[in-house]
């Protein structure tokens, strides 16, 4: 017991004093003004739905699985999302393994609560079986490093996390259509989570008597704050849970000046994650094609085979640089790639192409298919090369994300896909086109509906 | 007979190393090591006063708490727990500190195989960070037996899968070349250039083993080159 209290960090009362004095004119230790959010990173582990965020000194990290289990009685055809919070002893000597203290099971309720009353993810879509089988979604949240404001950083890594999740596709099947097959990830592309908006959680720290706020405190500023106050709310401007629990008393007008600010700072971080989510998104499916070259590489013969191989090694080079850079150089390695490519497809339009066998059924079926014929028909008839490509960039966009078109990075992307493809196509007749032409229509509108900006 | 690895590598090549230390704040040592995709954290907090129930109070005593990536605690973590443990001991001066407890808090980010190794290698680069007093660095490998007899050098999750057997090996951190020695389990006094931690899944024979012994001890020089340089 001795021991425990000997290990225990607590606040001097000079520090609590100077935290306070300087507060009183608008400084905070660290530089920052009571409103000012400390620097937000956001980044991606290698899985699909693993994420690391870094908010000033603190560190969260967060995974997401799924499972497919039986539904709870009274919701049968809606799948299940849970929170997982790890206060782990690695980020601070105070947290203890084993049972999670009342500030962890405090975190976990919050980030729970603006997740799912707010209906952000959509559970009905992970129903697979009604009564049977659903896809239970688990988001297990590390906290490494506690700098202060653990939920804001918290919810930041669930959100990422979830954003990049990719579920694996089931159909039913066996005998009474009544059994589930899981496909893994290399026969059919996972699916993304539909989520619908995203809540962002902000919090408050009330420090001292003079109704001083602080925005996004840190572990000293935790030490002597009086109350908290978070708010979870969406870009939107819903307000998806407030959480006040106990503390000193403060004035409603107070509150309200906090929750004006806390929808401004909502919409910003949002803003924050959707572009470090938007460029993973564009490293993956870019990686994506990487992993193809083995299958290519054996099945094309003898007069492609030196093409390929080269065009395969050289794009693995540019691969493995960008994915050391990061998405800083990306639209610059894409411009090249896209220019190299060009060069590449005229150059195999005119050698005889031979029968594909692997490539097709590895990629997402509905859109290799209709870029493939695309491509096909532009072989056929050369002088629509420049209306087909413009086709090809808008709807490739769809196979990989179902969000508002980025016209370089997926264009690129597609045309590096295609041309893999092209390695082995058949040459086909102008029908092809036309029979393209109706499942793209579909396919544009489908994606549309899903893409409900938020 | 070459065996085709799945990424490409030879019998004898590990996969690429990255080690970086004082990534956390709080923590008063941290580490992170990665061997190819494989990827492990670790944070020193210590010597903090007094020691557990059952612990000798004129020796530091170690705690080390392993937590998965997803998933409860169960007893295969509780077991990489108390390994990592008696490692750790051996290679720490624990007379230095007495009545102390260090904790070593290790978090597995991405597991790929060889996952035991890459803690110990992780545990060794936090307690460095933190400035506990080590006698030396623990070194630690995974070295596999395929099914045709070769010995693979850190193999990757879908690797060990397929192996025969593998087995982790944990050896002083030493440049000068080796003289026999008495080998060890965990624990125990220990000789300067003898093994100190073996833990074997899978069986083999006692020649595999010991060409097993072989190859890692090589390995772990090489890594222990790498380890001095980045540590400085």
């Amino acid at each position: 017991m001795e021991q425990r209290l000997a290990n225990t960090w607590r606040m001097t009362v000079n520090e609590k004093k100077f935290i306070e004095t300087a507060l009183h004119s608008d400084l905070r230790i660290d530089g920052r003004r009571p409103f000012d959010y400390r620097e937000l990173t956001v980044k991606f582990g290698r899985e699909d739905g693993s994420s690391e965020v870094q908010l000033g000194l603190t560190h969260v990290m967060g995974f997401v699985s799924s499972q497919l289990v039986q539904p709870y009685r009274d919701r049968p055809n809606e799948g299940t999302l849970s929170v997982y919070t790890e206060f782990s002893p690695m980020a601070d000597p105070s947290f203890e393994a084993g049972r999670p203290t009342e500030s962890a099971v405090e975190l976990g309720r919050v980030i729970d609560r603006g997740l799912r009353e707010s209906r952000a993810v959509d559970t009905e879509s992970l129903c697979v079986v009604s009564g049977k089988f659903v896809w239970s979604i688990r988001i297990d949240l590390h906290i490494l490093d506690n700098g202060g404001n653990l939920v804001d950083a918290a919810n930041i890594a669930a959100l990422a996390a979830l954003l990049t999740f990719r579920r694996p596709e089931c159909s039913l099947g066996g005998e009474d259509g009544q059994e589930v097959i899981v496909h893994p990830p290399e026969v059919r592309e996972p699916l993304p989570l539909i989520i619908h908006h995203l809540p962002v959680a902000v919090t408050f720290a009330f420090i001292g008597d003079e109704n001083m706020v602080v925005i996004d405190p840190t572990h000293f500023e935790e030490g002597i704050m009086g109350g908290r106050l978070t708010a979870t709310l969406n870009a939107n401007g819903d307000l998806c849970a407030i959480q006040k629990a106990g503390g000193d008393g403060v004035m409603q007008s107070v509150i309200m000046q906090c929750l004006r600010i806390a929808s401004v700072k909502a919409a910003d971080i949002t803003a924050k994650i959707r572009k470090a989510v938007d460029s993973y998104n564009t490293e993956r499916a870019l990686s994506k094609i990487r992993r193809q070259p083995a299958s290519v590489a054996v099945q094309v013969t003898e007069p492609n085979q030196i093409e390929v191989k080269e065009l395969i090694s050289k794009h693995k080079e540019k691969l493995m640089l960008k994915s050391e850079e990061g998405g800083a150089s990306h639209s610059d390695d894409m411009e090249i790639e896209a220019q190299s490519s060009e060069q590449d497809k005229s150059r195999r339009r005119d050698s005889t192409s031979k029968s594909f066998v692997g490539g097709p059924l590895s990629w997402d079926p509905y859109s290799k298919g209709v870029d493939f014929e695309e491509l096909q028909a532009s072989i056929a008839s050369r002088v629509k090369v420049a209306p087909v490509e413009k086709l090809e960039k808008s709807r490739s966009d769809e196979p990989y994300k179902g969000e508002s078109p980025k016209l370089l990075a997926d264009s690129s992307t597609s045309l590096l896909s295609d041309e893999k493809a092209a390695t082995g196509l058949q040459i086909e007749k102008e029908k092809t086109l036309k029979d393209a032409v109706k499942p793209k229509h579909k396919r544009k509108k489908k994606a549309s509906t899903n893409t409900d900006a938020s | 007979m070459e065996i085709d690895r799945g990424d490409g590598r030879k019998p004898n090549q590990l996969r690429p190393v990255a080690c970086s230390r004082g990534i956390l704040n709080r923590a008063h040592g941290s580490a992170s090591w990665s061997q190819g995709e494989t990827k492990v954290l670790a944070a020193v907090y210590g010597p903090k006063a007094g020691t557990k129930k059952n612990e000798n109070p004129e020796k530091a005593c170690f705690e080390v708490i392993w937590k998965p990536k997803t998933g409860q605690i169960g007893k295969p973590e509780k077991e990489c727990e108390m390994i990592l443990k008696r490692t750790l001991q051996s290679i720490c001066l624990l007379n230095v500190h007495p009545n102390t407890t260090t904790s070593i808090i290790i978090q597995v980010v991405n597991d790929d195989g060889g996952l035991l190794p890459c803690a110990i290698n992780v545990a060794c680069a936090a307690l460095v960070d933190a400035g506990i007093p080590l006698k030396h660095l623990a070194v630690a490998i995974c070295c596999s037996l395929a099914k045709n007899g070769r010995v693979l050098l850190d193999p990757n999750k879908s690797e060990e899968q397929n192996m025969k057997g593998f087995v982790y090996l944990a050896f002083p951190n030493s440049i000068q070349s080796v003289l026999p020695e008495g080998s060890l389990q965990v624990g125990g006094e220990p000789v300067e250039h003898g093994i100190i931690t073996s833990v074997t899944h899978g069986a083999m024979s006692v020649d595999d083993y010991l060409l097993c012994l072989q190859r890692g001890r090589a390995a772990c020089e090489k890594l222990s080159v790498f380890i001095r340089s980045s540590l400085k």
